[in-house]
Parts: C-alpha cells; sequence; structure tokens
C-alpha cells in the first residue's frame, strides 16, 4: 500500500435524485430518516458470514452456513416488511443454534457420534490414488475392529450357553465322585443303598442316569424346533443330568418318635396323622444331589422301620410291642408309651406338614446313631493276631478256647441287645429324668426351709444320669449341708445318701418324693446339733428313729436333746416327715419351789422337770435352725 | 445235661458233613520286591475294605513242629504254632495245613486243607510232651488288610538267629511275601473266583502264580 492516495469519500450534500420530471424539475429523493438508515445498515448486516469467521472449526455448521448463504438472495427479494430479512435471519441463526447445541449434546455423550478434528488440506492435496489407497485402509481398519467385536461377542455367548447347559460328563464325573455308578449295557445304573456301608437291608436302591436334555426337549417344546433359547431361560439351575431313583424311593421320609401318656392322646394323634400324609414334596427340578440324598434318607428310614418292626414281632416282652401299618407302639413304663412312626410323603400335594411339638428329637437321632453303630459293626471287624487267625470271630471267642468258657459265657457272648431294646431304654432313661426333674422341682417349690439345690451333671450316657442334691438352711450353709447322690437308670433310681446308705428305688416318683422328705428331717436335725456345739449347748442324746411316739408313714421320727451350757435348761425337739416339728423345754430347777407332798425338798429339782411344749409358730426366725438359734439364745441369757 | 457224652463229636461229624466247617483255604501267594513294596501297600490302601484307620500291622513268630511215624522217607505231620509279638494277650494259634492242591488250569487258585484252634501259651510244651521237634521258626512282620472275606497279607520273613533277641533278626530275602486267601467249607469254588479277580488287579506289581512253595524232596 506504498502508493495509496488518501481519498476522502463522503456523503454527496444533496440528496439523492429520484426523478426529473419533464419540465426538468428534480424531484430529490427524501433523505431517509435515521430509522430508515438503521434498517438499510441492519440490512447489509451478513449474519453468516460473520459466523463463518469466528466457528471456522466446526465443519458441520460451515457447511450449513454455506448452504444458508444460498438461500439468502432469496429472502433478500422480497423482503415484504423493513426488519423481516433481519428477523428471518436471526431465527435461521437461532434454529442453527439449537442445532448446534443439540449436535454437541450428542457429541458430549461420545456414544453416537465423535468430533475428529477435520484434517483441513488432505484432501485438496492428496491425490486421486492415495485417497483410495487411505479409504481402503481406514475401511480395513474398521472391519477388523468389527471382526474382533464379534468374535468376542461370539465367546461370551457360548460361554454363557456352556454354563447354563453344563456338560453331561462333567456332571456324570461329578456325579461319580460321590455315588456308585456301574454301566450296564447303555444304561448308567447308581446305587445308593448302603450296601457297601454295611447294610443288610434287602430293598435295592438303584437308580438311573439319563441325559436330561432327551426327556426335555419335548416337553418345553413339542414342535421340536431345536430352539436352546427356549429351554435354557426357563430354569437357571438346569442339569443335564436325570436321575430317575425307583418310586418307593421318593419323597421324604423321617422316623417320628413319640412319647405318650395315656390311650386319649394316642387317638388323636392317628387322626392328625392321617392327613398328615403328604410332606414336603421334592420339586421335579431338584438338583440331583439332593434327589438323590433324600432317596438315601428314605431308603435309610425304611431300613430302620423294617429293622425295628422285625424286632418288635420277635421281641418276648412282658407287654408284647403293637405294630400296625407303619407304627410301632411300646410300653416304656406303666401308662407311658412310645410311639415309633415311619413317615414318608411321596404325594404330589404340597400341604405343609403339621408339626408335632411331642415329637422326641433326641431318640429319632438316637434310632440313626443305633442303626449306624450297627452298620459300621457289620464292616468293621477286628483284625485277628496272629496273623493266621481267621477272619471273623470276635477277640473274645477267640480267647473263649484257650481260656475253656463255659456255656454260660459263651451264651452271654451271642447275647446282644436289639435297636428297639435300646431304644426303649433310652425313652425309659429320658422319661424318668423328666419325672425326676419334675418331682424335684416341685419339692423346692413346696420346701422352703431347708433349700433344695440340685446339681445335674451335664454330662450323661444315653441310659444313665445323675443329680446331686444339696439340703442347705438358708444362713447357715456352713453349719452343716446334708447331700445325695441320685443315679438315675432306665427303670430305677439309686441314692447314695451322706452317711452312706445306698437307696435303690424304683421308677414311682412317690419313692423319691418320701426319702427326700425323710432326708430334710434327718437335716433339720444334724443341723440343730451343729448348732449347739456352736452355742455351747450340750447334746444329751440324739436318734435319728425314734420309736416312741405314733406310727409314721415313711420312716421314724428324729429327734434330739439338748442342754443349756449350765445345765438348768433342756430342749427336746421331735421332727417327723408328717407332723412336723415339736419343741418342747424344761427348767430345773424351776426359779420358784413350793415344797409339797412328794417333793419336800428344792434339791430333787435338779433331776429335771417336766416339758413344756413350745408353740413354734409363734416364734421369731426365719427359718427352723433360725428359731432354734433364738430360743437357745433366750434361755440362755434368762 | 442227660445228653449223652459223645454229642460232641457227632456234632462235629454232622457240621463236617454238612459242609460247614470253614476247613479249606482258597489262596494265592506270591512276592514284591522291598523297593516296591510301598507302591503295592498304597494300591492295597485302595483296594480293600475300611483303611480309615489305615493298614493294620501285625508282627508274629511262627515255630513249625512235626511228628514223624517212621523212618525219614515218610512225610511227617507238621504243626504251626503262632504267636503275636504286638498283641501279647491275644491267643496262640495252632495251626494244621495241608498240602496244597494245585489243580488243573480251570482252577484259579490253589486250596489246601486249614484247621485253625486258638490255645493258650503252653501248647509248645504240649506239643514237645507229644513228640513233635521244632523244625524251623521265623518272624513274619508286615501288614494285613481284608476285602470282604478275603485275608490279604504282605510279609517280610525273618530268619531267628538262636541266642539272639527278636530285635537282632535277619530277613530271609529281599522281598515281602504277598498272600490272598480265603477260608471257607470246601466246594465253594466261587471264592477261588474273587481271589483270582483280585490278583488280577495287583497284576503289574506281584505275579501271582499257582507254584507250591513248599514242596521239597525228602
Amino acid at each position: 500500500m506504498a502508493y495509496s492516495v488518501n481519498i476522502s469519500v463522503e456523503a454527496p450534500i444533496e440528496n439523492e435524485i429520484q426523478e426529473i420530471t419533464f419540465d426538468g424539475q428534480e424531484i430529490y429523493k427524501t433523505p431517509p430518516t435515521l430509522s430508515e438508515h438503521l434498517t438499510k445498515i441492519a440490512q447489509k448486516i451478513d449474519f453468516g458470514k460473520t459466523n463463518d469467521e469466528e466457528n471456522a472449526k466446526d465443519p458441520t455448521e460451515n457447511c450449513e452456513k454455506v448452504d444458508e448463504d444460498n438461500k439468502d438472495p432469496a429472502n433478500f427479494q422480497s423482503p415484504n416488511w423493513p426488519w423481516e430479512s433481519l428477523r428471518n435471519k436471526l431465527r435461521e441463526a437461532y434454529t442453527e443454534l439449537c442445532v448446534l447445541a443439540d449436535v454437541l449434546a450428542i457429541a458430549k455423550d461420545k456414544r453416537y457420534l465423535v468430533l475428529d478434528p477435520m484434517p483441513r488440506d488432505s484432501t485438496e492435496t492428496s491425490k486421486p490414488l492415495v485417497q483410495i489407497n487411505a479409504k481402503k485402509k481406514a475401511l480395513g481398519l474398521v472391519a477388523s475392529i468389527l471382526t474382533t467385536g464379534t468374535e468376542r461377542m461370539k465367546v461370551n455367548l457360548n460361554e454363557q450357553a456352556r454354563t447354563r447347559s453344563p456338560d453331561f460328563h462333567i456332571e456324570l464325573l461329578r456325579l461319580r465322585q460321590n455315588w456308585r455308578l456301574k454301566k450296564v449295557g447303555n444304561a448308567i445304573i447308581g446305587d445308593l443303598s448302603y450296601r457297601t456301608a454295611g447294610s443288610k437291608f434287602s430293598q435295592s436302591g438303584m437308580f438311573e442316569i439319563t441325559k436330561a436334555e432327551d426327556d426335555e426337549k419335548p416337553v418345553t417344546s413339542p414342535s421340536e424346533s431345536p430352539n436352546p433359547n427356549a429351554v435354557v431361560p426357563s430354569n437357571k439351575n438346569v442339569s443335564a443330568l436325570r436321575v430317575t431313583i425307583p418310586p418307593e424311593l421318593e419323597g421324604i421320609a423321617y422316623i417320628e418318635v413319640l412319647c405318650k401318656k395315656d390311650q386319649e392322646a394316642l387317638s388323636s394323634a392317628n387322626i392328625t396323622w392321617l392327613n398328615s400324609g403328604s410332606g414336603n414334596t421334592i420339586d421335579p427340578d431338584t438338583h440331583w444331589q439332593q434327589k438323590l440324598e433324600a432317596a438315601q434318607n428314605v431308603l435309610f428310614c425304611k431300613e430302620l422301620f423294617s429293622q425295628l418292626a422285625r424286632e418288635a414281632v420277635q421281641s418276648t416282652s412282658p407287654i408284647p410291642h403293637m405294630v400296625v401299618g407303619n407304627r410301632i407302639m411300646a410300653t416304656i413304663l406303666p401308662g407311658i408309651q412310645l410311639i415309633i412312626i415311619l413317615r414318608h410323603s411321596t404325594g404330589g400335594e404340597k400341604k405343609p406338614v403339621p408339626q408335632n411339638t411331642d415329637h422326641d428329637h433326641v431318640l429319632e437321632h438316637s434310632l440313626h446313631q443305633l442303626l449306624r453303630e450297627v452298620h459300621y459293626k457289620n464292616t468293621h471287624h477286628t483284625f485277628p493276631h496272629p496273623s493266621s487267625a481267621p477272619l471273623g470271630p470276635s477277640k473274645r471267642r477267640c480267647l473263649a478256647g484257650p481260656t475253656a468258657a463255659d456255656r454260660h459265657e459263651l451264651v452271654e457272648m451271642t447275647k446282644s441287645q436289639t435297636l428297639l431294646e435300646q431304644i426303649i431304654q433310652q425313652a425309659q432313661h429320658a422319661f424318668m429324668r423328666l419325672r425326676i426333674g419334675y418331682v424335684l422341682d416341685t419339692l423346692a417349690k413346696e420346701v422352703k426351709d431347708p433349700l433344695i439345690v440340685s446339681h445335674w451333671t451335664c454330662y450323661n450316657s444315653p441310659t444313665q444320669s445323675s443329680v446331686k442334691i444339696n439340703l442347705v438352711t438358708h444362713g447357715y450353709d456352713q453349719l452343716s449341708k446334708t447331700s445325695m447322690i441320685l443315679h438315675i437308670y432306665e427303670k430305677s433310681l439309686k441314692c447314695i445318701c451322706k452317711d452312706g446308705r445306698v437307696m435303690n428305688l424304683s421308677y414311682e416318683p412317690q419313692e423319691l418324693r418320701d426319702l427326700i422328705m425323710y432326708q430334710i428331717y434327718q437335716h433339720q436335725i444334724s443341723t440343730v446339733q451343729g448348732l449347739a456345739k456352736c452355742m455351747g449347748w450340750q447334746v444329751l442324746g440324739n436318734s435319728n428313729g425314734l420309736g416312741l411316739g405314733p406310727v409314721e408313714l415313711l420312716g421314724n421320727a428324729s429327734s434330739c436333746i439338748l442342754a443349756s451350757p449350765n445345765g438348768d435348761r433342756i430342749i427336746s425337739m421331735r421332727c417327723e416327715p408328717q407332723f412336723g416339728i415339736a419343741v418342747s423345754i424344761a427348767h430345773s430347777p424351776r426359779k420358784d419351789f413350793f415344797p409339797g407332798q412328794l417333793v419336800k425338798e428344792r434339791k430333787w429339782e435338779n433331776l429335771g422337770g417336766s416339758f413344756k411344749e413350745v408353740r413354734w409358730d409363734k416364734m421369731e426366725g426365719k427359718n427352723f435352725i433360725n428359731k432354734v438359734e433364738m430360743l437357745m439364745a433366750s434361755l440362755t441369757s434368762s | 445235661m442227660g445228653e449223652p457224652i459223645g454229642t460232641a463229636m457227632d456234632s462235629l461229624t454232622a457240621a463236617l458233613k454238612s459242609k460247614i466247617i470253614p476247613n479249606q483255604e482258597y489262596f494265592l501267594q506270591g512276592s514284591v520286591m522291598d523297593t516296591a513294596v510301598q507302591v503295592l501297600l498304597h494300591r492295597l490302601r485302595g483296594l480293600c475294605d475300611n483303611l480309615d484307620s489305615g493298614a493294620e500291622s501285625f508282627h508274629d513268630h511262627e515255630m513249625c513242629f512235626s511228628i514223624r511215624k517212621g523212618p525219614p522217607p515218610e512225610q511227617g505231620l507238621s504243626l504251626r504254632v503262632r504267636r503275636a509279638f504286638d498283641y501279647l494277650d491275644a491267643p496262640w494259634q495252632l495251626r494244621y495245613i495241608g498240602q496244597p492242591e494245585i489243580g488243573d488250569k480251570s482252577q484259579p487258585t490253589m486250596v489246601r486243607s486249614s484247621l485253625d484252634i486258638a490255645c493258650s501259651s503252653t501248647i509248645v510244651e504240649f506239643l514237645t510232651e507229644l513228640g513233635c521237634r521244632l523244625d524251623f521258626e521265623c518272624i513274619l512282620r508286615g501288614y494285613m488288610f481284608r476285602k470282604g472275606r478275603m485275608k490279604i497279607t504282605v510279609s517280610k520273613v525273618f530268619k531267628m538267629v538262636q541266642g539272639k533277641t527278636p530285635d537282632g533278626m535277619e530277613a530271609i530275602s529281599q522281598s515281602y511275601l504277598v498272600e490272598l486267601s480265603v477260608l471257607a467249607p470246601s466246594g465253594q469254588n466261587a471264592i477261588a473266583e474273587d481271589i483270582k479277580i483280585f490278583a488280577d488287579q495287583l497284576k503289574p506289581l506281584v505275579q501271582f502264580e499257582k507254584i507250591n512253595y513248599f514242596t521239597r524232596p525228602h
């Protein structure tokens, strides 16, 4: 611009001529008003161009701008009113901005649209051949990306399909790890019986294994169209194996054990049982493991029950056991029956089992345990020593020859308790334990003086337990304690008292009650003697079995006579289980002496006087010993 | 009490006739080298019954007595006495073993008659008093297994060195004696088949053959 000349451009002062009339008169255009001028200038603004310059980077917009520029002239040509073109432009600009905003919003997500910087020069500079090459390359890249993606998806799908419908052989392998299988012809047969574990039950536990798909397809899709997607989602844990168990082992079984007191309860149990025939039935789609376990349990329960039933029929007990249908009834104690029921539910109806609250879980468990023991003994024989000795006979029988065992010993060796006998003994013991516990608890509730404390051993065998009973007087625990040990067996009790005497009691609770009542009065007398020692009183005599007085129903009365430290007071007391405690006191010499016809001198008073009974219920004191202590104290001081 | 005296003998003969006394031993013998015995034991542990508590070991002392009726060419009657060193309270065993019958090819195992009687430790004195002579004695030590009615013993035989304690014994060979045997009443050939099948399962380790190891030229 070195040669540029300064040119001043200014609007002419004169107005523009609009028209020259024929007479030469010039008609001037009226100069535009300020607003007209503004409109004119505004019309000249090219919005598209300015935008173009500012947003040159946006290629999409660029294109749109170009299109708009093409449209613009049309708009210029027919302005209907002064601001129209401007309005149109602004509206278009607004539309464009809206579109831009939408595009940006979509591009921001990066899901559907990706913005890339546009190579500006490549299209212009590269030759067509290079362009094609580049395009080919790019397309190849895209194709490879797409194919790897599809590969990955395929693998994923396959894996999903495999996990949903597991491999038959893998399943079979897993089955084989836990169950006995063998191949017979084309079929695979398994055995779930306990025969290898020592059972001698005749019923077989055969089951058959088939591929699940073969039976399932006709059920789910009758049109026989192989549509794996239709089968797979229907149930999630479809197994490739199908286990067919014999119908008699289907369902759920358990052994119910009840202890009933009287006949009425029996009949009511009968009614409930009739409609409780169905238990929780097994879903047909259950996993084979659960199915087989349930079937095995059914077999086990059946074996247990048939063994018990056989024993019940064969046994020669004074009150014969009854076997009716699937229940065994045995009298364990007079008036108390043990009922063992085999419950087996095979029906398809799904009714909740009415839980019988009397069901004895412990005895049920013991029954299972007893049969398992039998199984164990059937398989686990002791090895002979020396090794040349024959397998089979027990060590006791091997020794029977050399030790010249007699017939009696040999017969004893062959004797063994049947399962039923053992379970009856356990039931008897369980019942006895309950009964003794009840007697002790009620006695402890009834008798507050002395206190009865019973300690049950926490370890006990199924047929023997023991309880220690302590009698203590509240507040005088250190002075004297009477303790007894009670061994509870199946039908009898053995009580070892403090003095070492052993009492054998029967199952009648009254006997134990009487014994404890007797012990209570013994305890009172022995505690009084202990107290007398502490108080300095002298025990003149005592007897645990006093032969005097009215005849007692339960044992004899016990008594003792105590003399005060200086010998002028005598307390006599008599405890008897039936009539309670009687206490009398005597003064000698009496404080007031009146010579009479027979006793003329005061010295004869030292021989001892007549006893006066103390009104014991009016005495102060918390318990018997406390009252005796008060009495002693009052007699010593006065 | 009122029964006649002869009852015991009668019932014994009756039992023999009705074939309920297991007096036949079906057996197969073989041997395995010391180096391979662990492998064999491992195999047996897998095949046999109830080994949850491990294999049962034994340590026996065997004495073989014989009594002759005539001069040397005549075969004497031999009786074996066995006792367990590891179970001192177990009875001693007196055993008669007959000549093994090898039989033809169809017979899978050897059979010999066998009688076992448990007795007290005075049996040695008793036999000596009877006129029996101690032929030999040995110590057997090894493991016992069972599979059903079959007894499997894997034992090492040791020489009794006179004047030495049982600890100072020396092994007769560098191998273990493996024996499969079942005691059964006579005529139960199905058992023999079972033994054969079991023997086949131990095949590469032990070759069981029907060889009479006991026939010696007299």
